[in-house]
């Protein structure tokens, strides 16, 4: 494996942003890289918090709402929807007690954003997440973080920390009576956990399985309770919006994908990283120019454009833009911006074996065809790369990417898992061909004869 | 005779009403008694569930549910490394076929004879860029080699006999602190943060 451009110890998030030129619509991480953004006082020091006082004293909560629709920002989890819209729908004046549940369980591959945003800059999240609260009438937020993020958790618990000595968080924040307050809640391993009604399952302590939908969050989420759920990305977007505004907001990005969203491109890469995009910049730019493209030699062969869950692009690919509905022409999905970079020294099938290995694992059980197709589709992998595979292996795959899509499961998860079979079988079917009929692997083949 | 130490017991009596329902404190109660033992024993589970008022098979029913949660043993040290795509595509599967050299041990999830080693494949950590990379001791670690992992492995036989408890704790503890008492108002400094990420 060729050595990686990028530095490799101390504070790489910084070298990072340094590896690709100046700024140019930086909107999230434009502060990135200062020393010591993570601290209340540098933070507060460039314009930090600033949002919050505008919006607590300057706003009522239904403008602030207003301005997030007017952005035009949609939620960066993966679903897209638009998030100033799924804002309106939390009930008012219903008594009791209502949550913002933020969703950092993070999980889908080839994610990273939200690790970067929490371990750069944890105050612009958790300001985002204050003005959530105070604008949707809620006095409690919970974060909820996949366990293994340890890094993320001690930044984001010294930033808490901070904003209770300071009183920004407490009984009074700045000395308004509108209590405030943000726990965090760690996951124990789960990709599931990620889904949102999942997710609040087991924040009440239970096995993750997805909810029936309806009631949803918004009516009937955690305890039972009228609940707003954004993810972290989502929410870090909001202290900018109350700044500048939603217009000002929505002269960025492209069609009805406004804005600036970050990437995570990793796979073969030279220079994997998370990058900053206005909505709309193409494919190309973003693995070929930022993240170097392939190593040396190598010819990139495939990516997919939005975790794992979103259906594989070949080549061409590279020209379609990241605007939404664009990728989606293209039958894939923005999803959650992470780019999985795929060059031609390696297999499809295999690729694809080792992302239904995945989804098998994950399936949380609830719904057959994904608890049982999962499992299936893996066996059949196996047997192919064992060079047992026919004709009748072609048709399995077949038959149970169909039956895990269109809607048959209770989240996303299964189709999921069909889109990774449909897709590489739709663009590279001869590879399928090759190992189910002739029982070899082309690309194993080239790799040998030229180490040889 | 009880699973669980006194303190234990009584960390996971606190957990309760740090929630709004008590339910939710199964996760960060079964934390407590991992890192106590290790992994999580039928009479820990049966304790934490009696703890909490809740039926012992439920809390089985949500431990056998998270990676995170073990119930079988594991070495005193664990290595979860990363096998998904990205890293996979980066050489995680060589890694892990090293570790396995290394700490004498046939697959994943086996305990080196001397019971300080052992090696999980998990998903997605998150940290794709960083491409091959595991999480150890409560950190991740970015850019294997087998020269860096030789490291580790060698650090952890020099002090063989702790074990490296790593569960995810203080779920909701840690940002209980009551408003108005001043913890460190310093954030992580940057060797803080490069060590994090070290
Ligand atoms: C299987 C599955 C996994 C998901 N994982 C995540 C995740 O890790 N992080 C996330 O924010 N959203 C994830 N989502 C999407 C959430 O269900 C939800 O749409 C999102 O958190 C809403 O926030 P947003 O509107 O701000 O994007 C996942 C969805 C599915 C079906
Ligand atoms: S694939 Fe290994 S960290 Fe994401």
């Amino acid at each position: 494996m060729p050595d990686n451009v990028r530095p490799q110890s101390g504070d790489s998030r910084r070298d990072l942003r340094g590896s690709y030129g100046p700024a140019r619509h930086h909107l999230l991480t434009s502060l990135f890289g200062i020393e010591g953004l993570h601290t209340l006082s540098v933070y507060r020091d460039r314009g930090g918090y600033s949002s919050l006082r505008k919006a607590m004293f300057e706003m009522a909560p239904e403008d602030i709402t207003a301005e997030v629709k007017a952005s035009g920002l949609r939620g960066r989890g993966g679903a897209g929807f638009p998030t100033g819209t799924k804002w309106g729908f939390i009930p008012k004046g219903v008594p009791g007690p209502k949550y913002v549940v933020v969703n950092g369980d993070e999980a889908e591959p080839g994610t990273t954003k939200d690790r970067y945003i929490m371990e750069n800059s944890p105050h612009m999240l958790l300001e985002g997440i204050l003005i959530a609260c105070y604008a949707i009438g809620a006095h409690q937020a919970w974060i909820y973080l996949r366990g293994e993020y340890d890094g993320p958790f001690g930044m984001l618990m010294a930033a808490i920390a901070e904003l209770r000595a300071e009183g920004i968080l407490g009984d009074r924040p700045l000395e308004r009576d509108y209590p405030l307050d943000i726990q965090i809640y760690r996951g124990h391993g789960a990709y599931i956990c990620g889904e949102e009604t999942a997710l609040l399952e087991s924040l009440e302590g239970k096995r993750a399985q997805p909810r029936a939908r309806p009631p949803f969050p918004a009516v009937k989420g955690a305890w039972g309770r009228p609940t707003l759920i954004n993810n972290v990305e989502t929410l870090s977007n909001v202290p900018w919006i109350v700044a500048h505004g939603g217009a000002e907001y929505a002269k960025f990005g492209l069609g009805t994908a406004k804005g600036t969203r970050l990437v995570s491109v990793s796979g073969n890469v030279q220079n994997p990283g998370v990058f900053e995009i206005e909505l709309g910049t193409s494919f190309r730019e973003v693995i070929m120019e930022m993240a170097g493209g392939p190593p040396p030699g190598r010819r990139m062969k495939a990516f997919w454009p939005g975790g794992c869950s979103a259906p594989v692009l070949p080549e061409w690919g590279l020209d379609v833009s990241t605007d939404l509905d664009e990728v989606a022409r293209a039958g894939s999905m923005a999803g959650s911006g992470g780019v999985i970079v795929m060059d031609d020294s390696h297999c499809m099938v295999r690729a694809a074996r080792r992302l239904l290995q995945f989804y098998a694992h994950e399936s949380c059980g609830k719904c057959t065809p994904c608890r049982v197709g999962g499992n299936w589709a893996l066996r059949t992998y196996d047997r192919v790369l064992e060079g047992q595979g026919s004709e009748v292996e072609l048709g399995t795959f077949d038959a149970i990417q169909e039956s895990l899509q269109n809607g048959r499961c209770l989240c996303a998860l299964g189709d999921s898992a069909g889109f990774v079979i449909a897709s590489t079988m739709k663009h590279f079917r001869s590879e399928y061909e090759e190992h189910c009929l002739e029982h070899r692997c082309s690309v194993e083949e080239q790799v040998v004869a030229a180490s040889a | 005779m009880a699973a669980l130490s006194e303190h234990a017991i009584e960390e996971i009596r606190a957990l309760p009403p740090r929630f709004p329902h008590i339910r939710s404190a199964v996760l960060p109660a079964l934390d407590v008694a991992q890192d106590e033992l290790g992994y999580l024993t039928r009479e820990a589970m049966t304790e934490v569930a009696e703890l909490l008022d809740l039926d012992p098979g439920y809390v089985e029913g949500v431990a056998t549910f998270y990676t995170l949660l073990h119930l079988e043993p594991i070495g005193k040290h664990h290595f979860y490394v990363c096998t998904n795509l990205s890293c996979d595509l980066r050489g995680a599967y060589e890694i892990c076929d090293h570790i396995k050299r290394r700490i004498g041990v046939e697959g994943f999830g086996e305990v080196s004879a001397d019971g300080l080693f052992s090696l999980e494949e998990v998903e997605c950590l998150g940290a794709c860029e960083f491409a091959p990379m595991m999480r150890y001791q409560r950190r991740y670690h970015y850019d294997l080699t087998p020269e860096k992992v030789d490291a580790l492995i060698e650090a952890a036989r020099q002090n063989g006999g702790d074990r490296a408890a790593d569960s995810p704790r203080d779920a909701a503890a840690a940002s209980q602190k009551p408003p108005g008492r001043r913890a460190s108002s310093r954030g992580p400094t940057k060797e803080d943060s490069a060590e994090l990420n070290a």
